[in-house]
């Protein structure tokens, strides 16, 4: 069983201080952390998972800069057998179209049963590369998937929805397959992995141009505070005291 | 031909004394039995031993150094536990961590840019640039630099240093994890990078000598770095030397009980055991209590060998909270000690023996700056 895994190098935000570009389009750089998108991830630990079972070759598609090397190399280091960088030569006017364009452009000539992409990106959070890409390509698809059991032909897969529903699912392949976070376990790839994996190789497609872009993106920016929320800032033993004051003086605590 | 790693680490020379079982910490409240995991090696030599049970290890190091043929046992448990690596399938929690170092330099999932957060307004700690120089360098560690209750150590030291009108600085943001605990949770390349990248990284500074928090990050620079040229001390054997030069003078004025709990990275694994003692009992009324079980025979808190980010699940009580009952029964109102995972450890311990009104864990800065 062949797959196709699509990945995302995005900045790890969570913790760190996030600085607007002056074009209002774009985060600083400078002091952001990249990896792969936290759901690509699983969707990659579960094409290696069908791999582990049922044998076959996992391709690795990224759109992004010469740095997404970097998480492409991890996914080759933790089994995937080759990979496509695809770098466009205006990164910025990419919308989610573009990107599922791009990549179908690549991937509709392969021999694979299932493609893969993370349910969501985090950075942007469209959730629309999937199911867009399986449009183009006029495959089924699946999304946020949580749970997936896979035969030689086709799978059966759950989908997790709101209400603490689930949702049950026949898919035949090829499909395109968007899983959610927690469907696994995501292993680990050592250092001497990735170093060993450098002798696989990372096709480049360099200077395409994005045709058909659907979207434009006017700003990104932080939303002012609204009327009711206070932000309480100090040392974790402050904001603890001040919580506490606060949860106390509503009848809370 | 190479040599397999039973030969490596001279599991032939095994006599199944069991002298190693016998003195593991862990032996009794975990599956991992090192007689029974030499000895099924050794009957399955052809093949690699793949037990989950190796991850229990806190690399205390009591096996190997009690063997009473130089068995290399919690060499092979590492060396063991470096396949499991390669294959990629370990504990998410000690995936993150290792991730967490790569991204970050630390393995608490934390960004770099707060790696100095501990430092509050009432400090005077200078930052170092590239090309600067001071005498000593203070290497703060991961878990002083981000732990809310760890970095009060890093705070107390700060303010001796300060009154002892020690030239010293720290490297800010720029400081990265050691990787001890990288080396013994069998992340073989990501520690060679670290040691690589830390080695370049202190050559950019002119300084005499590291000083370290953390006995880990002393055991690491001070036995595995091969190619530092400074002198490696333990802040414990810098306050000695700051009160015996008369640097610092404590009145011993601290009326409580205190009992001093040794770390295996310091203690057993490096011999350091006077330095605490001597600063400790500096500033205390009363007599510095020990434990029964002290000094190279100290029992381990289970902080160790990647311990921080892998849970083993148990029915019995974990070593830390024996430790924390065996120094009430001896009278103990203060645990020190001179190590932040033993004092997470413990401290952890207090709480779930339900000792807390009895007993405090507090390191050995915080002790000395209690009048201050």
């Amino acid at each position: 069983m062949n797959s196709i895994v699509c990945i995302k190098r995005v900045p790890e935000t969570a913790e760190a201080t996030l600085k607007i570009a002056s074009d209002n389009r774009r985060l600083e750089e400078e002091n952001l952390v990249f990896a792969i998108n936290e759901a690509d991830n699983y969707a990659l630990e579960q094409a290696l998972l069908l791999q582990e079972e049922f044998g076959g070759d996992i391709t690795i598609v990224s759109v992004g800069p010469e740095k997404t090397d970097e998480i492409i190399r991890m996914a080759l280091a933790k089994g995937a057998t080759s990979a496509i960088r695809i770098t466009p030569t205006d990164m910025a006017e990419l919308d989610p179209f573009a990107v599922a364009s791009l990549i179908a452009n690549e991937v509709e000539d392969l021999d694979y049963d299932i493609i893969f992409t993370g349910c969501v990106a985090s950075d942007d959070g469209f959730s629309q590369v999937g199911v867009t890409l399986a449009e183009i390509l006029g495959i089924e698809h699946i999304s946020m998937t949580i749970e997936m059991e896979a035969g030689e032909d086709g799978a059966t897969v759950n989908r997790e929805l709101e209400g603490g529903l689930m949702a049950k699912y026949d898919v035949k392949y090829p499909a395109v397959v968007t899983i959610q976070t927690g469907i696994n376990e995501p292993r680990y790839a050592s250092i001497l992995g990735i170093k060993r994996a450098s002798s696989k190789e990372i096709r480049v497609v360099d200077s395409v141009d994005i045709g058909g872009k659907r979207v434009n993106l006017e700003k990104i920016y932080f939303p002012p505070p609204g009327k009711m929320a206070e932000i309480i800032e100090g040392g974790p033993d402050a904001v603890a005291e001040k919580t506490c004051e606060i949860l106390k003086s509503k009848g809370l605590l | 031909m190479a040599q397999t790693l039973i030969e490596q680490h001279g599991l032939f020379g095994c006599v199944q004394c069991g002298r190693c079982v016998a003195g593991c910490p862990i032996s009794i409240r975990t599956a991992l039995n090192t007689r029974k995991l030499i000895y099924q090696s050794l009957l399955e030599s052809k093949k690699r031993v793949q037990s989950p049970d190796i991850w229990c290890c806190t690399t205390c190091k009591t096996c190997s150094d009690r063997c009473p043929k130089g068995v290399e046992i919690m060499e092979y448990i590492v060396a063991l536990r470096r396949y499991q690596v390669e294959r990629g399938k370990i504990e998410p929690t000690a995936r993150n961590a290792l991730e967490s170092i790569l991204k970050h330099g630390n393995p608490w999932e934390r960004a770099r840019e707060k790696r100095t957060e501990w430092i509050t307004d009432d400090l005077d700690v200078r930052i170092l640039e590239e090309g600067e120089s001071t005498d000593v360098l203070l290497f703060v560690g991961c878990t002083p630099a981000y732990d809310p209750e760890a970095q009060k150590s890093a705070r107390a030291l700060a303010k001796l240093l300060n009154k002892a009108g020690v030239d010293f600085a720290i490297l800010g943001t720029a400081e990265s994890c050691c990787g001890n605990e990288v080396e013994r949770m069998g992340e073989e390349g990501l520690f060679e990078m670290l040691v690589e990248e830390n080695t370049e990284l202190f050559s950019k500074y002119k300084f005499n000598r590291i000083v370290t928090i953390s006995p880990h990050c002393y055991n690491t620079f001070k036995n595995e770095y091969t190619a530092l040229d400074f002198e490696i001390i333990h802040y414990t054997q810098l306050l000695q030397e700051l009160i015996e030069s008369g640097a610092l003078k404590f009145d011993g004025k601290i009326g409580e009980n205190v009992i001093f709990h040794d770390p295996c990275f310091l203690g057993k694994q490096n011999a350091v055991f006077d330095p605490p003692r001597f600063v400790l009992q500096s500033a205390l009324e009363n007599e510095l209590l020990e434990f029964d079980r002290n000094r190279e025979r100290s029992q381990c808190c289970e902080g160790g060998g990647g311990r921080m980010w892998i849970e083993v699940e148990s029915d019995i009580e974990r070593t830390a909270e024996e430790r924390v009952k065996d120094a009430e029964y001896f009278g103990a109102e203060i645990i020190a000690t001179s190590c932040p995972f033993c004092m997470l450890t413990l401290s952890d311990a207090v709480k779930t023996t339900g000792l807390e009104d009895k007993l405090r864990v507090i390191d050995i800065s915080e002790i000395l700056i209690i009048d201050y």
